[in-house]
C-alpha cells in the first residue's frame, strides 16, 4: 500500500467520494446561472477545483492518466470559438451580435433565457479548463532545490 | 462612512506589504489584498441601505435592489486579477530557478 505519489490513503478515499459531488455542484451552478447567483464563471471555477482536488490527492501521474489533458486543451480552445459562433448566429438570425434567437420559454424555468444558458455553459467550460490548466502547468515546472 | 475607512485600511495593509516585505511570495499576496480592497470599494459604492440582491425569484415581491453594474464590473476585475496573479507566480518560479532565492534584495545581478 505504500505509494510515493499523492497523499495518504484517507485523503484518496475521501477525494474519490467528494470529487463527483463537487463536479455536480459546479454543473448545477452553471446550469442555473440565469436563475440564481452564480453562472458560468463561478461554476467553472468549482469544476476546476474538483480536478485540482484529484491532482493534489492522487498526484500528477494518476491525473494525467485519468484525464485526457490534450482533450482539455481542445475544450478550452474551442469554447471561445463556439462563443463566437453563437454571437455570429445572433447576427444572422436575430439582427445583432449575441442577439437572442432561441425560445424564451417560461419565466423562472430552466429553459427561460434564450441563448444565455448555452453561453453560460461555454463560459464555464472556458473558465474551468483554463484555470485547471494554469495550475497544472505551474505545478509541472521542475524547480531545482535552493541551497 | 466607517466601512469606507475600513476598506481604505485594507488597501493600506496591502500597500504596506508591497512596500516593506522582501519575500516575493508575500509581495504577491499583498498585491492580492490590494485587489480585494479595490473590489470591495466598488461593491460598497453600489450598496444601498435596506436593499436586496438584484435577482428576481418566483413569487417573491420586487424590493429595492442594489446596483448590479459594479458587481458585473467586479466579476471582470476578479478574472483579470486571477490572470495577473498567475503571471506573477510564473515569474516567481522563473526567478527562483535563476537566483535560488525569493529575497528581492538578493535578486540584483541581471546575469546570474
Amino acid at each position: 500500500m505504500q505509494q510515493t505519489d499523492g497523499m495518504t490513503f484517507i485523503v484518496k478515499t475521501i477525494t474519490r467520494i467528494s470529487v463527483w459531488m463537487i463536479l455536480l455542484y459546479g454543473f448545477y451552478i452553471i446550469f442555473h446561472g440565469h436563475l440564481t447567483p452564480g453562472g458560468g464563471f463561478g461554476g467553472g471555477v468549482i469544476i476546476a477545483l474538483a480536478f485540482l482536488n484529484v491532482m493534489l490527492a492522487y498526484g500528477r501521474k494518476f491525473t494525467a492518466s485519468w484525464l485526457n489533458i490534450s482533450f482539455l486543451h481542445d475544450v478550452e480552445a474551442s469554447s471561445a470559438l463556439l462563443f463566437l459562433v453563437v454571437g455570429i448566429l445572433g447576427i444572422s438570425l436575430g439582427g445583432a451580435f449575441l442577439a437572442n434567437f432561441l425560445t424564451k420559454g417560461q419565466l423562472f424555468h430552466l429553459i427561460s433565457a434564450g441563448t444565455i444558458l448555452p453561453l453560460n455553459i461555454l463560459i464555464g467550460m472556458k473558465v474551468g479548463m483554463s484555470l485547471f490548466l494554469v495550475v497544472w502547468s505551474l505545478a509541472g515546472l521542475k524547480i531545482e532545490k535552493g541551497e | 462612512m466607517i466601512v469606507y475607512l475600513l476598506c481604505f485600511l485594507l488597501f493600506l495593509v496591502g500597500l504596506y506589504g508591497v512596500i516593506t516585505k522582501r519575500d516575493f511570495i508575500k509581495i504577491i499576496l499583498s498585491i492580492g489584498i490590494l485587489g480585494y480592497a479595490v473590489n470591495l470599494m466598488l461593491i460598497l459604492f453600489a450598496y444601498r441601505k435596506n436593499s436586496s440582491y438584484p435577482i428576481l425569484s418566483e413569487g417573491a415581491p420586487i424590493k429595492q435592489m442594489v446596483d448590479p453594474l459594479p458587481q458585473a464590473l467586479v466579476l471582470t476585475s476578479i478574472v483579470i486579477e486571477l490572470g495577473t496573479t498567475a503571471l506573477l507566480v510564473a515569474l516567481a518560479i522563473k526567478l527562483f530557478e535563476k537566483y535560488q532565492t525569493f529575497d528581492i534584495t538578493k535578486i540584483r545581478r541581471l546575469s546570474g
